[in-house]
């Protein structure tokens, strides 16, 4: 297998609160391959957007406290703040979820859109406004040109995250990190929003990081999956193996409380008993013990590694680690 | 183009409208001068605090073409004049010194004084508040508790204890009263970055590779800009009152250097001679005061998005 382009390996990042220490990534290895997709997915606190804010090194009042980010050599928690600006908005551009507030009201939407290659490139204002103008159209705002002119309160959502979109692309990075790109977005923009990711994608070959909630979204995107619960990844694996065959009962159950056009029988859909962990407080052993329909003694003593199960798959499960089969209930 | 057909497809209504061009760009500040210019009164004030200022400024051109006087001249032929006699149009006072022209001569301390004050005390709290408001943490700690002792301080006593060491000029007076005014700038300031580095824009700016700086100037400023700039419009008739009471304590700009403040020191030992010594004085500072906040209302009403209706 070739060089990944970027390696995240057992990350930790920490935020100190009044009620204790919060690891909201507690240990995270992935890695991203020049031009694939990679989703990662979990409920609200899981740690993705923390995982993905401390590549960048903007996981602020969090701390970095251990592991790695490999990215073209480098060790990206180790650099300097120099060094990590030059890599912001140049090699890895990130967009984020509400578009409503991630543009600047006071600056024209066009010399926003330029920023990233007058701060990189050095262009002036004139050739960052008309590369501006370019990427804007290539992202399908109408009359780029005028539109260029207008200042963020005259684009709807799905313009904006179209302008975010074209904003991370001026400088044309290796990696583009879109931090749940259309959860703030109606169901119609967000098809919309996905489509031109997975062209953004095709035609310049960027990397790309889905971060989401939504599976279906998943789905449709990206041929590799992370399932984040809690700070850790507890299942990763080929997206369309995850989908029929999961192997952690966390993937078992979010699939199931989901409604399936393909459903041979439509059943009501089942919700996860219980509510997402504390995270200054995690249960003991595995973190989905509590919610867990398939947990056995083990589970509520010792934490499970993410190790290889089945053929393509890794999940951080005694249970299926131990070659027993998700099924029924 | 990038995915076209779907872009087309959906879009269509939405290109429909864009040809129509329902509304030229406005900017922000656009729409605030236009809700400015609305409001008449508030202009009124403001070109009356213009003209003010004009008037300062040209007080040795108005002297001599004007009033034929100069503010320090003593002519004991015409003591305690009244409005109108002698060529004096205002009067003169108890050594013959000509009102009008010690009134112009008297605007420039007095709105020197305050515009110069405003710009140290929102240059000073700016800087501090944005630091304190941006990094946060112990610096924010350091900083705003120090803003709170100086906000502790009586400012009378300061400026007593200040007037004593140091001999005020209308430099040093303005140092004197930005040095507790700056406080309430740099919380105002702080509050405003607060909530304003929570939006995403901050962090997407900070995604694309800018520095603190980049962020603080060009981004965080201009998004605080609107609190400042009312902070200042209603600044200005504050400062002037507090320069006109130090100077009418003795505190502020020393005679014979003529201040609207120390006229009004000046005449109450005439006040049942001479009324009009204390009167016009008076009612130059009530006037300048007044169209000072009358504008600063107006330009809060203008350029307060939380106003906005």
């Amino acid at each position: 297998m070739t060089q990944p382009l970027l390696e995240v390996s057992d990350l930790h990042t920490v935020f100190s609160t009044k009620e204790g220490m919060v690891k909201a990534v507690d240990g995270v290895s992935f890695e991203l391959h020049a031009g694939e997709t990679l989703g990662i997915v979990g409920e609200s606190g899981c740690g993705k957007s923390v995982t993905a804010l401390s590549i960048m090194r903007l996981q602020r009042p969090g701390r970095i406290v251990g592991g790695k980010v490999m990215f073209k050599g480098q060790d990206l928690t180790r650099v300097s703040e120099y060094e990590m600006r030059e890599v912001r908005g140049k090699e890895i551009a990130m967009i984020f979820q509400d578009p409503m507030t991630s543009l600047n009201p006071v600056y024209r939407v066009g010399w926003q859109v330029g920023e990233p290659t007058r701060l990189h490139g050095g262009w002036d204002a004139k050739k960052a406004l008309s590369s501006a103008v370019t990427m804007l159209a290539r992202v399908g705002i109408p009359s780029a040109a005028a539109r260029a002119k207008d200042y963020p309160h005259q684009f709807s959502g799905g313009m904006r995250q179209r302008a975010m979109i074209a904003m991370g692309l001026t400088t044309t990075p290796e990696v583009l990190i879109a931090d749940e790109p259309t959860t703030a977005l109606d169901v119609t923009i967000q098809a919309q929003i996905l489509d031109l990711l997975r062209d953004v994608n095709r035609e310049f070959g960027t990397a790309t990081i889905l971060i989401t909630h939504n599976l279906g979204v998943v789905a449709g995107m990206c041929q590799r999956l992370i399932v984040m619960y809690a700070g850790k990844i507890v299942e990763a694996g080929p997206t369309t193996d995850v989908f029929a065959n999961p192997k952690h009962p966390y993937t078992w159950s979010l699939l199931r409380s989901i409604p399936r056009l393909d459903a041979e029988r439509h059943e009501p859909l089942k919700p996860i008993e219980g509510l997402p962990p504390n995270l200054v407080d995690l249960p003991a052993g595995c973190s989905f013990h509590p919610r867990c329909v398939f947990k056995v003694d083990r589970c509520s003593r010792d934490t499970p590694a993410l190790l290889q199960v089945g053929d393509t798959q890794r999940s951080a499960c005694w249970v299926t680690q131990s070659g027993t089969e998700l099924k029924g209930a | 183009m990038i995915g076209p057909s779907r872009v087309a497809e959906l879009e269509m209504p939405a290109a429909g409208i864009e040809t129509g061009a329902a509304r030229p760009a406005q900017s922000y500040w656009n729409e605030s001068w236009e809700r400015l210019r609305g409001n008449r009164l508030g202009v009124a004030a403001g070109l009356l605090i213009v003209v003010l200022a004009l008037v300062a400024v040209m007080a040795p051109l108005l002297s001599a073409v004007l009033t034929h006087a100069q503010p320090q001249t003593i002519d004991l032929d015409s003591t305690f004049a009244r409005p109108g006699a002698g060529g004096h149009l205002l009067g003169a006072d108890e050594l013959g010194r000509d009102t009008l022209t010690r009134l112009i001569w008297g605007a420039r301390v007095s709105l020197g004084v305050a515009f110069l004050t405003v710009a140290m005390s929102l240059t000073v709290g700016t800087a501090v508040g944005m630091m304190a408001g941006y990094y946060g943490g112990w610096l924010d700690d350091v900083l705003m508790r120090f803003v709170d002792m100086v906000l502790a301080i009586p400012a009378i006593f300061l400026f007593i204890l200040m007037s004593i060491l140091i001999r005020p000029n209308a430099i040093t007076l303005a140092a004197i009263v930005a040095s507790v005014g700056w406080g309430s700038v740099a919380r105002l300031v702080r509050g405003e970055v607060l909530s304003v580095k929570q939006r995403d824009f901050i962090l997407a700016t900070r995604s694309i590779g800018a520095r603190d700086s980049r962020l603080m100037l060009r981004h965080l400023l201009p998004n605080v800009l609107p609190v400042l700039i009312v902070a200042a419009s209603l600044g200005v008739g504050q400062i002037i009152l507090v320069e006109a009471a130090l100077d009418f304590l003795g505190l502020g700009i020393q005679p014979p250097t003529p201040s609207w403040g120390n006229m009004l020191t000046n005449a109450q030992s005439y006040f049942f001679r001479s009324g009009s010594l204390v009167a016009f004085p008076g009612i130059t500072i009530f006037i300048t005061v007044l169209a000072s906040n009358i504008f600063g209302n107006a330009v809060r009403d203008a350029f307060d998005p939380r106003l906005k209706s």
